[in-house]
């Protein structure tokens, strides 16, 4: 302790300061109050502002995804709020609604369909209120609707996206059960997703980029609506209300830290005051949460018809679990990773807990998901100044024990870190691998990994790698490489290399590269 | 640490307690007693009220309330950080005095069950000579609304409908059977009509309806826990999203008279034949807790405010006046109206209805 008090004036000052601190809690300097949220509520940091300044209470967010969310909370991440679009999954999770000590709505967006204004109107779409998720994955079965949709398991709109199709797609008109789930249907349906993402707002961006090669996108309401808003696209999106209906994420602002409720119920009487409501929605283009708030003009006012979600966690992890393994397009994923000298050590070890916790040996709920899935097809590359080896499996058990699994198990072990680093001349080989694989087996999705932890030291230059990116056919060009930084790695070669073939750079410097690793699943 | 030291943290420790003490015994200025308590969701709007918090501070007591859903009360909180536990229904409150063993109760004001739909789909249903329109208000035949529900029809499957061609199937919304109240009552209502218009009388009797009971809850999917969203989901998600919600009759003039833009032209209030009638039940754990019970029962300002919240007790002068003057057509006297099984019947029904949940 050091502070000293030298009359009996400081005395009262201080004690001035504790009654006034005791009885005014916007004075006290701790009023922060910190959100743990899903990363599309980004559009909310203009408004952060005017929060503090109505309720003083400053709201300090931290982005996160939806499973690597709740297994977070779960694990006792310490945070006062949670919002996320919705806390469905988190609320049927063991041990999950404990955590949750009140909740309310502050805004809604159904997850819903945007078509290029040429195939709505091509398909009879416009202005059609009969058509219907059914319609819909006929068209994409026919291959003449190519969307991007977020990984359910990694995103909270291709979540709400999948649990809806499902229920859309069943014979049932309530409610999904295990064993009632139209396979064939959601099959059909995932055929045409031809752009993946691990985040909502990736997506969009990606979407953007790659909108000649692309009719739709399923994203949230207000995501599409702000995309039409902006400017950046060649051809309005149709926004497609499908008749069976839709789902609704109402964005529940939820107390995890009880001691501030207090804070709580000033943040949420104030978030949903209808005048800040009406700025919520003309800010984001969500609806509003409470009632009679007009609806702003360019959002549309079609019936919103709501699907049933499912009622345990069995039916929706099963969801999930097909979608991997059975219906979306399987993927082939290339690892290009760097074994050159500087990797000895942690370097090495934590790259081979990676791999190897990708093959079942992660038990965790993101683990789960972010394993090795049936029917995918993996490439392991690994180079120092060449190539050093391949390693190349195709998953048909997705057992952890499984034979194909032990091998890659085995192969990763048997690494070793030596010699220079050769990025692009390896990247370039991989590149080579993926497009001869693409050509023999078109329907699969194609990424690859980029792992170094150094400056390239040999072979190809950057130039020659951007000679011959673009000299490739326009479905060779989408294959995207995503960029692991790593150790001392050239953060500005790894992010060119990323933004070059439409990928993203992760950040592998303050993170594990099993965390990583894992994240990268969800653009595979 | 030296003596000067000690005697300065001395004098401010001194001081602290002294402060603390004013703070607590003045309680920030008036001399009252504080109660904290569990209450349904569905009247959170009614202790928020100013007025509320005033009547009861002239009374000396400052009430803070904590929302859950009124079967989860007796189960998911540590009631002994609490003054009182005010649960919607006679269920949750014995589920309470059983976990608690508190005998003493309040029951200030009652509501009964009602249903809250639209317009077009309430005509939908005269037109199949299910419901009847009694002119601002509807009643709904549950025996046939329930044979309805029974054979999955879909709401384009109704002949003549083409207000909502939809196909989700025709199924009454609701909470969380294993933790609100309205879903329990919704229970006891069905379970009533199933069994040939008799109170179920055992498990035994429960048998041959249980899956069907089941069906009615475990068809809507993951439904919330607490009876203030489904009416709220009502009243900003729409028709497509709440075709025809079970609420508290309380819930629609409440907010009728709270914020009447809210309540759309085309949102209609129906009372199911036979209803049922939720009891609010205050169990005090403290003196506080005892007070607060009292002066909801006899406090004539607070009897009148209740009212205003949509709240039925013995003064029906009131009641009729204030719907009236808020133009809320609704019958004044309910005349069919059937009593919940009794305790142990309706937890063994919920009970079986919960092991469906599990894989």
């Amino acid at each position: 302790m050091t502070i000293r008090l030298r009359s009996w004036s400081s005395l009262l000052i201080l004690l001035t300061a504790v009654l006034l601190l005791s009885n005014c809690s916007l004075a006290n300097p701790a009023n922060t109050m910190t959100v743990l949220a899903g990363s599309e509520l980004r559009d909310i940091e203009p408004l952060l502002d005017e929060i503090e300044k109505e309720t003083g209470i400053r709201l300090q967010l931290e982005y996160i995804g939806t499973l690597d969310g709740a297994e977070a909370l779960l694990a006792g991440a310490d945070f006062d709020l949670a919002w996320f679009s919705h806390a469905r999954y988190l609320n049927l999770l063991e041990g999950g609604r404990g955590l949750i000590d009140t909740q309310e709505k502050t805004m809604l967006s159904p997850v819903v369909l945007g078509v290029k204004e040429s195939k709505a109107h091509q398909f009879g779409w416009l202005d059609n209120p009969d058509v219907s998720w059914a319609d819909i994955a006929a068209k994409a079965s026919s291959g003449e609707l190519r969307y991007a949709m977020t990984n359910p398991t990694a995103s909270n709109s291709g979540f709400t996206a999948l649990v809806g199709v499902a229920a859309a797609l069943s014979d049932s008109n309530d409610a999904l059960e295990a064993g009632k789930v139209n396979e064939e249907g959601l099959k059909e349906f995932f055929s045409g997703q031809a752009l993946t993402a691990g985040s909502s707002g990736w997506l969009a961006e990606s979407f953007v980029s790659s909108q000649a090669d692309l009719d739709g996108m399923i994203n949230y309401e207000s995501v599409l609506l702000a995309l039409n808003d902006s400017g950046q696209l060649d051809e309005e999106l149709v926004l497609i209300y499908p008749q069976e209906g839709i789902i609704t994420a109402d964005y529940p602002l939820m107390l995890l830290n009880s001691d501030k409720r207090e804070q709580y119920d000033e943040l949420i009487t104030f978030l949903r005051t209808p005048e800040f409501q009406k700025t919520l929605m003309t800010t984001t283009l969500r609806r509003p949460a409470v009632p009679g708030v007009a609806l702003d003009s360019r959002i549309p006012d079609p019936l919103l018809v709501e699907l049933p979600f499912p009622n345990t966690l069995e039916v929706i992890d099963a969801l999930l679990f097909a979608y991997l393994d059975e219906q979306r397009i399987p993927a082939h994923a290339f690892f290009v990773l760097d074994v050159s000298g500087s990797m000895e050590g942690d370097g090495l070890r934590g790259l081979k807990d990676a791999m190897i916790g990708l093959t079942g040996v992660d038990q965790s709920l993101t683990g789960q998901f972010a394993r090795f899935r049936g029917r995918e097809k993996i490439t392991i590359l690994t180079f120092n100044e060449t190539v050093q080896s391949i390693h190349q499996a195709e998953i048909t058990d997705t057992d952890a024990n499984s034979t194909t699994m032990a091998q890659i198990r085995d192969f990763v072990n048997g690494l070793e870190a030596d010699g220079g680093t050769a990025i692009y001349s390896s990247l370039t080989e991989a590149y080579g691998m993926a497009l001869a694989a693409q050509q023999t087996d078109p329907n699969r999705y194609y990424s690859i990994v980029l792992m170094s932890d150094g400056e390239n030291t040999d072979g190809l230059n950057e130039g020659d790698f951007r000679h011959f990116y673009e000299g490739l056919a326009p479905e060779a060009q989408n294959i995207r490489t995503f960029t692991v930084l790593f150790g001392d790695a050239d953060e500005a070669s790894m992010a060119e290399i990323a933004e070059l073939t439409g990928g993203r750079l992760f950040d592998s410097t303050t993170e594990s590269l099993s965390l990583i690793f894992k994240q990268i699943r969800g653009y595979q | 640490m030296d003596r000067t030291r000690i005697l300065f943290f001395g004098i401010i420790f001194t001081a602290l307690v002294i402060v603390t003490a004013v703070v607590l015994v003045t309680g920030g200025g008036g001399g009252r007693e504080t109660a904290v308590g569990l209450i349904g969701s569905e009247k959170a709007p009614f202790f928020e009220d100013e007025r509320v918090q005033e009547a009861l501070q002239r009374n000396g007591l400052e009430v803070q309330v904590q929302k859950a859903g009124s079967r989860e009360i007796a189960t998911s909180f540590n009631l002994a950080e609490y003054d009182f536990a005010f649960p919607a229904g006679i269920p949750a409150a014995r589920k309470i005095q059983q976990e608690t063993g508190v005998s003493q109760t309040y029951t200030p004001f009652f509501t009964p069950m009602a249903i809250a739909s639209w317009k077009p789909l309430a005509d939908l249903l005269v037109a199949q000579g299910i419901a009847t329109d009694m002119g601002g208000y509807y009643l709904l035949d549950m025996d046939q609304f329930l044979q309805l529900m029974a054979a999955e029809t879909r709401w384009q499957d109704l002949p003549g409908n083409s207000v909502f061609p939809v196909s989700r199937s025709i199924l009454l919304t609701t909470t969380d059977a294993r933790t609100s109240n309205s879903a329990a009552m919704y229970l006891a209502l069905a379970s009533y009509v199933a069994n040939e218009d008799n109170i179920v009388e055992s498990l035994a009797e429960a048998q041959p309806i249980m899956p069907l009971m089941a069906d009615l809850f475990l068809r809507q999917g993951l439904r919330p826990n607490s009876s203030q969203e489904p009416f709220e989901d009502y009243l900003i998600k729409g028709m497509g999203h709440s075709p025809i919600v079970l609420i508290y009759e309380s819930q629609f003039i409440a907010q009728a008279a709270q914020n009447r833009a809210a309540i759309l032209p085309e949102m209609v209030l129906m009372y199911p034949v036979p209803t049922i009638f939720t009891e609010h039940v205050l169990i005090p754990f403290s003196e506080s807790g005892q007070k607060l019970g009292e002066l909801l029962q006899t406090d004539p300002e607070l009897r009148r405010l209740a009212i205003e919240y949509g709240l039925r007790n013995d003064d029906l002068t009131y009641f009729r006046e204030f719907t009236g003057q808020q133009n809320i057509a609704l019958p004044d006297s309910i005349v069919s109206v059937i009593e919940p099984p009794d305790y142990e019947v309706l937890e063994g029904m919920i009970q079986a209805i919960e092991q469906q949940y599990e894989p």
